[in-house]
């Protein structure tokens, strides 16, 4: 049975991000409904009760988020739509700001109506040129047909919503990172607490979501909680789009329910690995998470089924490696990244994430030493719950997942003082 | 004030609820080590060698940032928690270039004290091999990144305390660094040399060319005073060693400064290079020549006891010293004056902290970024908090960039009606104001709080000792005393056929006197002195004039002997 497709249902239609398309595929309802229908608290309640988690990789409850908003209504709130889709790995977020920056707008009115914020901001990756074209038209759009500004529908409701770009920083999608580079400074993560419910942008109490958790929110509203918490697991409710990408015959977005097995995605809907060859290794939920084998591929992709496991569904991210990569040539470029993305404010992140590439290069360029399989893991455990953000945590997966899987071809690097998969 | 209990090491606390693990530690004696914590600066947490273990919290905890609650039970110095921070140092040793022996904090450095607490007896990785470039382009400091460990105390210094906004880093990762403004030299920057970061950095990454290999804190010795480089008179430490002034820091309990100072008082005074005058000089057939005391004191007493006699006297000088002046030349019938004038308060008279509080700050006729330099820093920080500046200057005032409002004098009123609006006005003014403006500062009265800065650090000490003020050049005698110690007083001389100058450099001054006797310098004696709010504060003598220098009032005390004068 094929799934019937949510938030990509509108993707594949010509001209599918203007406002005329999305309208006459029923676009704005959800709005309409929530605004003439329903109290703030009812929709904070219904989202509650969707199950619904965050699609950005932490998985927060997205109710549980929206209920710790002061209720206040003479408190300036925000709400900020985090479109710094930069998690390696991962497209869903550009696809749906492109293909349908609509839905995303509307489920932000909704949010906001129910948190009582009159305020929204964008702040979007500054490399994605064309959703930025894609997010200022649909917003014009939405300003001109009364989806915002002031009195929207006429439900005595007002909201406005603009949009920020980024400058091409990794740590900008860590929420309180991406705060600070909205208020035009350096882009570095917050202390917390406080969190940004209590203190966010410009210090007020702000709304963080990411694009897809927003894409949620309209069709929870029409077709209600028990709806959406029908499709996938206990835990994690919801469909979601998994992003197909690495040695696989048909990459790209697929969206299923929550649980479907790493299997079915990678061998039915991406069409298996590339000339028939062996899956080696496969990353569940973007550069982050630590890696899989092909013998956990009957793991359902939910949030408490790869916790369990020791990785992550974090983005939704799927990289799949078949048996012709080089595992530490893997784990050096995925390293490389972090150690190139750290803000440099901790040291554990700023000097430890370059030490990892130093000791990873060195193997690779068959000068490792004895010992060095030991030096990576003891970089791992230093750096790992000590970073000021949770991107230190992240920087250290790659290696740490690869010598825990393939310690073998770790130490055959040493040995031979060169890289066995290179000729 | 609430307090909570909790467990440190097993020692039972009762530590101030709000506060953090680590305040509550060094409250109760703990030593828990930091780099990128300061007292005087927002907690920061990135260091992470404050590290601690929290019973029921999954990770180790920063000490500096994470607060107290009931029942918590902390262990600083687990198994666990002295890898991390081994981990921590071992790291920022293989980052720049920690080679301490060659460095001149060596003895003093925060870092190279934790590698010693942590028994780092090797370099697990290996070190950085390409120098850094060393930014030397400031008169007074250099900036060497080589030793610098990224902790952003002097980045939060420019920002929070200075609020200057100099300092900031640029590029991310293990390529970060220290920059000045948009990534240009730190001479060619915003930065006013007040020199707060120098005295945060915990390394040897911010060094002043004073101090440098000049002592480490076990040969130098510390003594509290007050800055008298102008009349808000910062706390400040001197530190000096075998009687020379090695340093100056802002002294962090002060109440006045809180630690901040300027480039006046950081600075300047250990470049001062003018040549001391060490013993009497007597002026003989138009040259000065040194002489003993008894001779050239019996030769002033002679000239003093004539008829037309003005004195003049600096306002660096102590109020012990104003009284004396003013008893001596008093009963000599002298035209006395002190070098300074006070500036207007037509209401309430306020004190520097009010600047904390105000919503809108007006400033009248006053440079802050020349003078009175850390009122400018009060009155930057102020602006950032969100009060707003209505400038009455000219149109190069130094604060005009953080002025929300910024007229001439001859518009001045509409600002003066503006800040009778708000809730809580400051008016911050200048000394020698044109009468206009004090003028127009009367609706103010009675619901501003004013702030005059004086010019001359002590005037309000002379006035209190009754000496008049004046710019110092309308004294007009047949002979004329100026005691000038340490300051660049300018007097023309007016026709006066016999000028004595009490003086501690040569200079214009010593150059038209008849007579010169050498006076101390600030730092050579003690006192008190009364800043621009009113409040009397202490100067210590820290160093020990040279052998021939008498205490200026010693000085003034045996002329009066001299003359037969009972004061």
């Amino acid at each position: 049975m094929t799934f019937e497709k949510i938030l990509l249902r509108n993707v594949e239609i010509p001209n599918s991000e203007k406002i005329d398309v999305y309208l006459k595929r029923g676009g704005y309802q959800a709005l309409r409904k929530a605004l003439h229908e329903h109290t703030p608290d009812e929709l904070v309640e219904m989202v509650k009760a969707s199950g619904l988690r965050g699609r950005g990789g932490a998985g927060f409850p997205a109710g549980l988020k929206w209920s710790f908003m002061p209720k206040a209504a003479d408190v300036t709130k925000y709400v900020c739509v985090n479109t710094d889709e930069g998690e390696p790995g991962t497209f869903k977020d550009r696809l749906l700001v492109e293909r349908d920056p609509h839905s995303i707008i509307e489920g932000v009115a909704i949010a906001a109506y129910a948190v009582g914020a009159h305020r929204a901001f964008v702040y979007i990756r500054g490399e994605f040129f064309t959703g930025v074209k894609r997010w200022m038209k649909a917003i014009d759009d939405a300003y001109a047909r009364g989806f915002l500004g002031a009195n929207i529908l006429g439900s005595g409701f007002d909201l406005d919503l603009s949009v920020h770009r980024g400058a091409g920083a990794y740590i900008c999608g860590e929420e309180t990172a991406m705060l600070e580079s909205l208020e035009g400074k350096r882009g570095e993560p917050r202390l917390k607490p406080p969190y940004p419910a209590q203190v966010g942008l410009y210090a007020r109490p702000t709304l963080v979501h990411n694009v897809e958790t927003l894409a949620c929110v309209p069709h929870i509203v029409l077709r209600g909680p028990e709806w959406f918490a029908s499709i996938g697991t206990e835990d994690s409710t919801g469909p979601k789009i998994f992003c197909v990408s690495g040695d696989v015959n048909r990459p790209g977005n697929y969206e299923l329910p929550l649980g479907t097995p790493l299997r079915e995605i990678i061998y039915e809907h991406a069409g298996g690995i590339k000339e028939g060859r062996q899956l080696k290794a496969v990353i569940p939920g973007g550069a982050s998470t630590p890696m899989l084998t092909a013998e956990h591929l009957d793991v359902p992709m939910a949030f408490e089924t790869l916790h369990a496991i020791g990785t992550m569904l974090g983005t939704g991210g799927i990289t799949v490696m078949d048996e012709r990569v080089c595992i530490v040539s893997a784990a050096l470029r995925l390293t490389r990244f972090f150690a190139h993305e750290s803000c440099g404010k901790c040291t554990p992140c700023r000097v430890g994430t370059q030490r990892l590439v130093d000791t990873l290069q060195r193997i690779e360029d068959g000068r490792g030493q004895q010992g060095d399989i030991e030096r990576l893991l003891s970089l791992c455990d230093g750096i790992a719950g000590h970073t000021f953000c949770p991107m230190g945590d992240a920087a250290v997966n790659p290696t740490l997942s690869s010598i825990k899987h393939f310690r073998h071809e770790y130490e055959v690097h040493i040995e031979r003082h060169r890289c066995p998969m290179s000729s | 004030m609430t307090k909570v209990q909790i467990t440190i090491d097993g020692q039972k606390i009762a530590a101030e609820a709000g506060s953090t693990v680590l305040e509550a530690a060094r409250e109760a004696g703990l030593d828990i080590p930091t780099l990128c914590h300061h007292p005087a600066l927002s907690n920061w947490g990135a260091c992470r060698i404050c590290l601690v273990e929290i019973e029921r919290q999954r990770a180790l905890q920063t000490a500096c940032t994470f607060p107290v609650t009931e029942g918590m039970v902390v262990h600083t110095e687990s198994e666990k928690v002295v890898a991390a921070r081994k981990f921590v140092l071992q790291l920022l040793f293989s980052e720049r270039n920690h080679y301490c022996m060659y460095c001149q904090m060596s003895g003093d450095c925060e870092l190279q004290s934790l590698a010693y607490r942590y028994g780092l007896t090797e370099w697990p990785y290996p070190r950085p091999v390409e120098p850094l470039a060393v930014d030397a382009t400031r008169q007074y400091f250099v900036m060497d990144h080589n030793r610098c460990i990224l902790c952003r105390r002097c980045v939060r210094a420019c920002a929070e305390l200075v609020a200057n906004h100099t300092l900031g880093v640029r590029e991310r990762g293990i390529h970060s660094m220290i920059t000045a403004d948009l990534n240009v030299p730190m001479g060619e920057s915003s930065c006013i040399q007040c020199g707060t970061c120098l005295q945060v950095c915990p390394t040897g990454a911010l060094m002043d060319l004073k101090s440098a290999y000049r002592g480490r804190e076990t040969q130098v010795e510390r003594t509290r005073s007050t800055c008298v480089g102008c009349s808000i008179g910062c706390g400040i430490e001197l530190v000096s060693r075998a009687n020379h002034l090695v340093r100056i820091e802002g002294d962090w309990d002060a109440e006045v400064n809180k630690g901040l100072l300027c480039v006046v008082g950081r600075f300047e005074p250990l470049f001062d290079d003018r040549q001391r005058v060490t013993q009497p000089l007597v002026r003989r057939r138009g040259l000065l020549e040194p002489c003993e005391w008894d001779e050239a004191l019996g030769l002033v007493a002679e000239k003093l006891s004539g008829d037309s006699l003005a004195a003049l006297i600096t306002t660096r000088a102590t109020n012990e010293t104003m009284t004396q002046f003013g008893r001596l030349f008093r009963s000599l019938g002298a035209e006395m004056a002190a070098v300074g004038s006070l500036a207007p308060a037509p209401g309430a008279e306020g004190r520097l902290t009010d600047l904390a509080e105000a919503d809108v700050i007006l400033v009248v006729g006053a440079d802050l970024k020349k003078d009175h330099q850390v009122a400018g820093a009060f009155v930057r920080r102020a602006v950032d908090r969100g009060a707003r500046l209505a400038l009455v200057a000219d149109a190069d005032n130094g604060l005009a960039s953080y002025a929300t409002w910024h007229v001439g004098f001859d518009q001045m009123d509409s600002l003066v009606g503006m800040a009778a609006q708000a809730s809580r006005p400051v008016v911050v003014c200048a000394a020698d104001l044109p009468a206009e403006a004090e003028a127009a500062l009367a609706p103010l009265a009675g619901k501003a709080s004013f702030l005059g800065l004086s010019r001359g650090s002590n005037s309000r000490g002379a006035v209190a000792a009754g000496l008049p003020l004046s710019r110092g050049g309308e004294a007009s005698a047949r002979v004329l005393y100026i005691l000038a110690e340490d300051d660049r007083l300018h007097i023309p001389r007016n026709g006066a056929g016999f000028v004595v100058a009490q003086a501690s450099y040569v200079g214009p001054l010593t150059d038209m006197a008849d007579v010169v006797l050498p006076a101390p310098i600030w730092a050579e004696q003690s006192g008190h002195v009364t800043n621009t709010e009113g409040r009397v504060q202490s100067v210590q003598a820290a160093l020990t004039p040279p052998e021939n220098v008498w205490p200026t009032v010693k000085v003034l005390k045996t002329l009066a002997g001299r003359l037969n004068l009972a004061l």
